[in-house]
């Protein structure tokens, strides 16, 4: 049997790429139907590939790093290196977002009234839910660094515990953040500052939901022994993704719901 | 209960706050496994041989040697010769290729500076 020199991971073919990019195709151009043509079919199958695609694709990855020990620590390296420039791409992606807030209630038009907010805008008061979902937040970073130090220690109950409660903070702040958007006395069509308050904080909400989810994959790879005191990167990543989300949401919060009222 | 689990936290974040040395048999003891009980294939070999000082996977960085005949560039090989770029000075871009062989100390034809073949074991 041939055996590598090197310490690196040659991944088997895989047809994950392959369906990934099918998915994408018919996600936009189903997008382009249910604009245009009132039908959502395309747009659905699309979803439904994409979540077929990553469980499948994580899945082959969790069996090649912990189950067939391909993740050597230069593999381990070049997986964090991954993990920072995407979290990167995803800030960036928010600054454009609040490079919109910033240039609509800087200066805002005669339109607008000349001022911020808006003539006609009753802003949420920064006091009540939002300030709440900031302790949330707050909160689950603490819980989460709880669980990082558990898990390099070895304790399995404290582990288990503190992520499910960073878990259950995450959906306490979705379900807020859920309310508030059916209470919320503005809708997205309420001129450039619907817009920009429901596109940042929509998308924060997506980036809250998709943390979420990693959070409970990696409370169910605890919980079935996948990761040892020393490597767990799976849980490092969530963790490191985590934290990015609380740090928009103080973003979001200071500039948004705080100084744009 | 909240300034219970922020003093636990605090604890922790403390250096050596908490903390005991690993055992072993981690999973007699706190429940999550070290990489020496649960560690596997490839990832296992590595974290072996560097437990015994080896490195037959070459992942870190090669050892820097001066080059003269009483410290020659050590220069590892599965089979008795192996190509050789020599960059004499930094920054050259003619690089000076020749093939080193198993024996004597080799020098390079430009720059002088001594070379040594020494057999590197597949790994297994």
């Amino acid at each position: 049997m041939a055996h590598q020199m090197h310490a690196y991971h040659m991944v088997d073919p895989s047809p994950w790429p392959l369906t990934g990019a099918a998915a994408a195709l018919l996600m936009t151009s189903g997008l382009a139907m249910w604009f245009h043509h009132n039908s959502m079919l395309l747009m659905t199958l699309g979803l439904l590939i994409m979540l077929l695609t990553m469980f499948q694709w994580w899945r082959d990855v969790i069996r090649e790093g912990t189950f067939q020990g391909h993740h050597t620590p230069p593999v381990q390296k070049g997986l964090r290196y991954g993990m920072i420039l995407f979290i990167t791409s995803e800030v960036f992606f928010f600054i454009g977002f609040f490079w919109a807030f910033y240039h609509s209630s800087l200066a805002p038009t005669p339109e607008l009234g000349g001022c911020w907010p808006p003539t006609g805008i009753t802003p949420l008061n920064p006091f009540e839910v939002p300030l709440l979902n900031t302790a949330v937040l707050l909160a689950s970073g603490v819980t989460i660094t709880w669980t990082h130090h558990s898990l390099m220690e070895m304790n399995r109950n404290q582990t288990i515990q503190a992520l499910t409660i960073t878990i259950l903070l995450g959906l306490y702040f979705t379900a807020l953040q859920a309310m508030e958007y059916y209470e919320a006395p503005f809708t997205i069509a309420d001129g450039v500052y619907g817009s920009t308050f429901f596109v940042a904080t929509g998308f924060h909400g997506l980036h809250v939901i998709i943390g979420s989810t990693f959070l409970i994959v990696c409370l169910l790879r605890q919980i079935k022994f996948h990761f040892t005191s020393t490597h767990h990167f799976g849980f490092e990543a969530a963790a490191w993704y985590w934290h990015f989300v609380d740090v928009v949401w103080l973003f979001l919060y200071v500039s948004i719901y705080w100084w744009g009222s | 209960m909240a300034s219970r689990l922020l003093l636990r936290v605090l604890r922790r974040a403390l250096p050596g706050g908490g903390r005991t040395a690993a055992p072993a048999r981690a999973m007699s003891v706190g429940g999550i496994p070290s990489d020496e009980e649960q560690s596997t294939g490839l990832e296992r070999k590595t974290l072996e041989a560097m437990k015994k000082g080896q490195d037959p996977y070459s992942i870190l960085k090669p050892k820097g040697y001066a080059g003269t005949r009483e410290d020659p560039h050590i220069v590892p090989s599965i089979n008795k010769k192996r190509l050789v770029g020599c960059i004499c000075e930094e920054d050259n871009s003619a690089v000076i290729w020749f093939w080193l062989h198993a024996g004597e100390s080799q020098r390079c034809p430009s720059c002088g500076a001594h070379y040594k073949l020494v057999h590197h074991d597949v790994p297994h």
